[in-house]
């Protein structure tokens, strides 16, 4: 491959004067962004294998009717930890925290995060709001029991006592908090640490991606947070702002949490959205097609989702209909932008057809699947009739494992060997691919079906009656296969960390510049950077002839 | 600092435009109990407004000095010089966050636990501040602009 003569970086100055730590103190005492982000990245897969054994433990109950394996309780909290650490400590910080920690700086050609101490600080209230949360299993009365969107009046005090509920509270509140000290982190550096030339609009559109969700987050986690306040008002200080009975209103509660889960939705949604960019664009030997287009429909989907949050709340007969199935009708115009542009930029590309792809393939087909019975759920009509069933889980899990965990699989393919030094294994990642994606689809598509036959979400048993049996075994079947899909990939991970062949600085023939950088990269990341002049500097300096257009 | 502004006025005025159709639909239908999502809407109109005045702020202040990352033809050379202070590791931030989690423990489980939580956080604050002192021969340098 060609290399470029590459600029020293004449602006940087190391201070890190004293020799880090080595060992477990090198971790615990890190402001280094890109150990702060392997620490994410690993810590919210963890969480992401536990919170997988939960589901794996509730299709086991599913598989067959009247089951008494599980009793109703552990059910409960079964579905409750489930979706919280799948969507408050695993999907969200994977991608913003952990890739956005370790990308974000490298791709701006910055040495370091703004503000590092209070990086490494995030991380440690990231862990510790899953450890209380999860503490909840160790007590008499065990973990939050109530859905992870915990609806007042079922969270007071009276319905819900014990511990299980107040450690939610305070765990899910302290993650909260750690992702709003991420978001402030990422902004100043997106706007203060960029390289001389790495103009807004030169960005990768995975940094822009990130952007736009750390502005979503700041706006969204303080009213969490302020909900959570009010609730633990309620639970232990005699106050009433979601009793009924004494004049609260339960469904202030839907709508200060809905603000909230709305555009956490896209926060769970937006980086992934980066990942599939960065890696088709790459892997296409192409520009992003519409670099432009991408930005607006990113910061239009954004804003979009700050003013959808009631369509959660259809069927409470107390939100404005049409005001709400229209906006939610209208985030799909922007996200068809990016679904055009993504397929713009592998149209007539060299395309490498390599795990990550494969995955990014599989995030576009279930991702747009996903979107489409969005579109159907976004119209009160049908809305009425479906809220609450198994449609509404084979919706959200083809947007969220379908679509982001499949992204985020995408993603440790492409920088695993920026991380390690080393490139995964592809047979084992194809073979990882295909049974995820058989498994992922046996599981999921028969709950649409389950949905409109009328099964109710959060059930933990049914009566063999309903003739709803073989397509809870079939899910069931599909979600076992599934595990063994992303078993692979850990198994990939660990063999190819020692065994894996070596990837060198650049293995993609990448175009931004985290590729520019050694793998692993070293303290302060750039020993020197390429002239940067459009939005792919690595590639125009790897490629003279083939210099990215520039119109500005 | 003005794409950087834009974008968020974007979303500010986009916000102003939404509650305010919002708030007339809503009294329009008879919908009174709704207030929340008003006020929601309002108050992320001036959350932004507030980011995007201070950001416009900083540029208006820089008129006719680009930053070398908000210039297109803008060389490495052009970034010559000290840009921040990168602290080296640090036990503080995870100290801090072992009394913060204490004291939600403490939340639940009663007072001793807040009273070392206090502690710890009330220490590590100290010993972060008293770390931040750049050394002295690095006095010209500041947090980033």
């Amino acid at each position: 491959m060609a290399t470029a003569a590459l600029n020293p970086v004449p602006q940087v100055v190391a201070h890190r004067v004293e020799r880090a730590p080595s060992g477990l103190v090198g971790w615990i005492t890190t402001t280094d962004h890109k150990r702060i982000g392997i620490l994410y990245l690993v810590t919210s897969f963890v969480f992401f294998l536990l919170g997988g054994v939960e589901a794996l433990l509730m299709r086991l109950q599913l598989g067959e009717a009247n089951n008494t394996l599980i009793t109703p309780e552990v059910y409960n909290q079964l579905f409750t930890m489930h979706g919280t650490i799948m969507l408050f400590v695993f999907l969200g910080p994977f991608a913003f925290a952990g890739l956005g920690n370790y990308l974000v700086p490298l791709m701006i050609g910055a040495p370091d995060m703004a503000f590092p101490r209070f990086n490494s600080l995030s991380y440690w209230l990231y862990l510790g709001g899953f450890l209380l949360m999860s503490a909840g299993f160790l007590t008499n009365n065990g973990a939050a029991n109530f859905g992870w969107f915990g609806y007042a009046p079922l969270t007071e005090a009276i319905h819900s006592p014990g511990p299980g509920a107040d450690l939610w509270i305070i765990g899910v509140g302290l993650t909260g908090l750690s992702g709003i000290f991420t978001a402030v982190n990422i902004i100043t550096t997106i706007f203060t640490l960029r390289a001389p030339g790495m103009v807004m609009f030169r960005m990768p559109i995975f940094v822009w991606n990130q952007m736009v969700t750390m502005f979503l987050l700041l706006l969204a986690f303080p009213v969490l947070t302020s909900a959570f306040a009010l609730l633990w008002i309620d639970r232990h200080l005699g106050g009433h702002f979601f009793d009924q009975n004494d004049g609260g209103q339960p469904i202030l509660w839907q709508n200060l949490f809905w603000f909230f889960g709305h555009p956490e939705v896209y926060i769970l949604a937006l980086p992934y959205f980066g990942i599939v960019t960065e890696v088709l664009a790459t892997m296409s030997k192409k520009p992003v097609f519409g670099y432009k287009g991408m930005i607006g429909a990113t910061l239009s989907i954004g804003a979009l989702s700050m003013g959808v949050w009631a369509h959660h709340m259809y069927t409470t007969g107390a939100v404005l209909l049409p005001f709400f199935a229209a906006m939610s009708l209208l985030i799909a115009v922007p996200t068809g932008i990016k679904f055009f542009n993504w397929i713009g930029t592998m149209w007539r590309g060299t395309i490498t057809l390599n795990t990550a792809v494969l995955f990014c393939l599989g995030f576009l087909v279930m991702f747009l699947f996903g979107g489409i019975t969005g579109v159907i759920l976004a119209q009160p009509v049908l809305d009425f009739q479906l809220h609450n069933t198994y449609f509404i889980v084979a919706h959200f899990h083809y947007v969220m494992f379908g679509g982001s965990a499949f992204a985020a699989f995408a993603g440790i393919y492409y920088w695993y060997p920026k991380m390690t030094g080393r490139l995964l294994s592809e047979k084992l990642g194809k073979l990882s691919f295909t049974v995820m994606f058989i498994g992922f689809n046996l599981c999921f598509f028969p709950q649409h079906d389950l949905g409109l036959r009328g099964m109710p979400r959060r059930i933990e048993t049914y009566s063999a009656h309903m003739g709803w049996n073989f397509l809870n075994m079939l899910s069931s079947i599909g979600a076992y296969i599934a595990g063994v899909g992303v078993l692979i990939t850990v198994c990939n991970l660990f063999v190819s960390y020692r065994k894996g062949e070596i990837a060198g600085d650049n293995p993609w023939d990448g175009q931004t510049l985290e590729w520019a950088c050694s793998s692993p990269p070293p303290d302060h990341n750039f020993e020197a950077l390429p002239p940067i002049r459009s939005e792919r500097p690595l590639w125009d300096a790897n490629h003279p002839d083939q210099l990215t257009k520039v119109g500005h | 600092m003005k794409v950087e502004s834009r974008t968020i006025l974007g979303a500010s005025l986009f916000l102003a435009a939404t509650g305010a159709v919002y708030w007339a639909l809503v009294y329009k239908h008879g919908h009174q109990t709704e207030a929340s999502g008003i006020a929601m809407l309002i108050f992320g109109f001036a959350a932004y407004g507030m980011l995007f005045g201070y950001l416009m702020l900083q540029y208006v202040r820089r008129q006719g000095h680009p930053r070398p990352e908000d210039s297109f033809d803008a060389t490495m050379a052009d970034g010559e010089g000290e840009i921040a202070y990168f602290p080296s590791a640090s036990i503080w931030p995870a100290g801090l966050a072992l009394g913060m989690i204490l004291g939600g423990v403490g939340a639940v489980w009663g007072l001793w636990y807040v009273i070392i939580g206090g502690i710890i956080f009330f220490g590590a604050v100290l010993g972060w501040v008293i770390e931040s002192d750049v050394p002295e021969d690095d006095q010209n340098l500041q947090a980033p602009h």
